[in-house]
């Protein structure tokens, strides 16, 4: 009935964006003044503070951002494999909160009181709220492996596992590499944010090496024993880059192969010599990518967000925490069952969210939740694969409704991956003016 | 043309079954609609207004098309790359409460730069192919009898792609004369066309 009701309302108002969420519903005085923060302005953050906006514009919404530009994750791959320019993957917020109303602090937070409300910022400013959503993303675990550091990360053997500097920095190691010079990528073990990514990274810098320095080789050492979309990437391997033949471009250690990474002992200003197995065998890698470990962004491991697995467990209808009543955490950070950490994943979370703070903030009931994911990689420039998902609440369990999404065809033609990579490209299009317009 | 018949008579029905889904209270308890088409958004923009350059915009189509191209995406009758998988992740009800949503949405005309001198040969080819006939007002009109979305101002790229998949695919419900006309042209062809039409305000 209450559904009628807002339905009816909406029809009323004949509306464009504002017909989004429950915000159509009649507001009550107190919620008229309600506060809300949205700590980081990334894939899930950006996405619910302009769809709160967008559902009730007399909310109050602060976000609270670290940074001033956002570099893009998604698609930053393809810069380390010389096809993208940085600058395509460079965002502000501006454009948004003006248009949407809401304010960006730029700051660091340094920690949420859940009990008097405040989240405080290392400039020294203490911020009210009355509901917080907190996307911070992922920190990492560099202690995981002997030698490694965040310094050594930011000097010598740059992860990129965040977007910008390290980035182009992984991507001049490159160029500076000798033809017949090795890279060594490590992926993380399980859960890290996007599953596919290190191996989409892996296709694209094994496209650079093969039309630039064609005589180099890539090896992967890896925690673990398999992958996402495995499959399609050993098919695109083999298809592109000699995967499993004498002239492979790459070559993959798993866990039970020697991939498990111990130490390192870092060159100067690039590359390693990595240490792993229980031979413990020494490998040189002339570029080094570690991708560390990972646990849920440091500002939800401070303010006791996170449980032992280090991540964020959450109601999965409001993904309020089930550790600080008031506290909603989304993206990375969080425990979200069935879905992955990507950033699609996070765009979906975050309108869950902000449909779930509005209408508790008016006292009601958020109502059901709808969730999709997808992932798009490149193996190369012209071919794309994805996977997908479409998602609902089962018994405390974000479970892909049945039939849904799956894989690209194993078998699909070239015209299909042809069309996929520019979707991908597309995906990036509408996904960034999603959060940023 | 029995074949236009036929799709009305199924067309009378789906609408009977999505008036009916849409004025119960059957999916009262289900996710609203703006829930269910917010998911849509990574995709294809905020409410429907794609970020392009390939992923069409779909704000402000009818919602009889939006159904039925859903359905065809779900029962494959429509070739996708990834629409299909999506689709089946929703239900019958699901499908009408989405489409409602996006008829609401206004249409936005795309922010491509496009080509004078291709959109120039792209307006010839649009009278003298007889696209013209069908796709009225340079493309800006919508049949959603006929399951035709507006072209104007859409991304041409994904205009482009569209073209490319009618003449390489089986698409059992789009008109077999726009078919056989789009299989004669020259891939310069629909580039012109793609750019034509995404001029068009
Ligand atoms: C190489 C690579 C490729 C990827 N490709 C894809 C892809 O193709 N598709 C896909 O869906 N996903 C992809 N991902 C995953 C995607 O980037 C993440 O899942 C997504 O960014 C998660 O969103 P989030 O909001 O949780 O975190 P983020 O997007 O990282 O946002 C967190 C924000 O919070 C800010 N912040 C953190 N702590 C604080 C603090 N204490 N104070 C103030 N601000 C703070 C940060 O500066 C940041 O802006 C990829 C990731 C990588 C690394
Ligand atoms: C992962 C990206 C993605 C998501 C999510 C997505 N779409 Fe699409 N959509 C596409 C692509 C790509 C196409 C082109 C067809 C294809 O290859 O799948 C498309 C095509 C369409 C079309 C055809 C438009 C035309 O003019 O021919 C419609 C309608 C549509 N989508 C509706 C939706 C709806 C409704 C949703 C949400 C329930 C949705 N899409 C979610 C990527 C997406
Ligand atoms: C007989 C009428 C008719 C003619 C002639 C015709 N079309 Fe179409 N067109 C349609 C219909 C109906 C559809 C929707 C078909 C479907 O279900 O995919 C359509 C769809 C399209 C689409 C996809 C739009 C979308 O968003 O899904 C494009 C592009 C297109 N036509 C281009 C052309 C061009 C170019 C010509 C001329 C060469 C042409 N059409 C001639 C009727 C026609």
């Amino acid at each position: 009935m209450a559904n009628l009701t807002r339905r009816t309302f909406i029809q009323a108002a004949g509306g464009v964006a504002a017909v989004g969420l429950i915000g159509a519903a009649p507001r009550d005085a107190a919620a008229a003044k309600a506060k809300v923060v949205v700590l980081g302005g990334g894939y899930g953050g950006a996405i619910a503070a302009k769809y709160i906006r967008m559902a009730d514009p007399t909310i109050d919404v602060t976000m609270i951002e670290q940074d001033h530009n956002y570099y893009s994750c998604p698609l930053s791959n393809a810069v380390i494999g010389g096809f993208r320019d940085i600058n395509v993957q460079k965002h502000s917020w501006a454009k948004a909160a003006s248009k949407h109303g809401y304010k960006v602090i730029h700051d660091t937070a340094t920690l949420i009181d859940p009990k008097k409300k405040v989240v405080k910022l290392a400039g020294g400013k203490s911020v009210p709220y009355d509901r917080i959503v907190v996307s911070p993303g992922v920190s990492y675990k560099y202690g995981d492996i002997e030698g490694h550091s965040k310094k050594i990360s930011e000097t010598v053997i740059p992860h990129a596992w965040k977007a910008g500097p390290q980035t182009v920095m992984l991507r001049k190691q490159l160029e500076a590499m000798k033809d017949g010079g090795t890279v060594i990528i490590v992926p993380p073990k399980n859960p890290f944010r996007c599953p596919p990514g290190p191996y989409e990274r892996v296709s694209l810098i094994a496209y650079y090496l093969k039309h630039h320095k064609p005589k180099s080789k890539i090896l992967i050492l890896d925690p673990k024993n398999k992958f996402s979309k495995k499959g399609l990437f050993e098919g695109g391997w083999k298809k592109h880059y000699g995967y499993g033949t004498g002239k492979s471009l790459m070559e993959w250690l798993p866990a039970d192969g020697g991939g498990k990474v111990v130490s390192i002992q870092p060159g100067s200003t690039m590359g390693a010599t990595v240490v792993a197995g229980d031979m413990e065998d020494e490998h040189q890698g002339d570029v080094v990518n570690i991708i560390p470990n990972q646990e849920a962004g440091k500002i939800a491991i401070d303010s006791g967000l996170a449980d032992k697995s280090g991540w964020c467990p959450v109601d999965k209808k409001t993904f309020e925490s089930k550790l600080h009543k008031g506290v909603h955490v989304i993206g990375d950070a969080s425990i979200a069952t069935k879905m992955p950490k990507s950033g699609y994943a996070a765009n979906s979370q975050g309108k869950v969210v902000a449909n779930a703070v509005v209408a508790m903030l008016h006292g009601k009931d958020p109502g059901t939740a709808s969730y999709v994911n997808t992932c798009y990689s490149f193996l190369t420039p012209t071919h794309g694969i994805s996977v997908a998902a479409v998602y609902k609440l089962k018994g405390g369990v974000i479970s892909k409704v049945k039939g849904s999404g799956g894989l690209s065809p194993g078998d699909a033609s070239d015209e299909f991956k042809a069309q996929e990579a520019q979707y991908n490209e597309s995906w990036y299009g509408s996904i960034m003016s999603d959060m940023f317009a | 043309m029995g074949h236009r018949k036929i799709r009305n008579l199924v067309l009378a029905g789906l609408m009977a079954a999505g008036t009916m889904a849409l004025s119960g209270t059957a999916d009262a308890a289900g996710a609203s609609d703006a829930m269910l088409a917010n998911t849509c958004a990574g995709c294809h923009g905020t409410n429907g207004v794609s970020g392009g350059p390939a992923i069409p915009s779909i704000a402000g189509m009818k919602k009889e098309i939006l159904f039925s191209m859903m359905q065809q995406f779900k029962d494959q009758s429509r070739p996708s790359t990834i629409m299909g998988r999506i689709a089946k992740g929703y239900s019958e009800g699901e499908l009408h409460q989405i489409a409602a949503f996006f008829e609401k949405q206004k249409w936005v005309n795309t922010t491509a730069a496009t080509d004078a001198a291709m959109a120039a040969k792209g307006a010839k080819l649009h009278k003298s192919k007889k696209c013209k006939g069908c796709h009225e007002e340079n493309g800006a009109t919508q049949d959603s009898e006929e399951n035709m979305f507006r072209m104007a101002g859409q991304w041409p790229g994904s205009l482009y792609l569209m073209m490319k998949n009618y003449q390489a695919h089986d698409y059992p419900n789009a008109p077999k004369k726009m078919i056989k006309r789009l299989k004669k042209l020259s891939d310069a062809d629909l580039h012109a066309l793609a750019n034509f039409y995404a001029s068009q305000k």
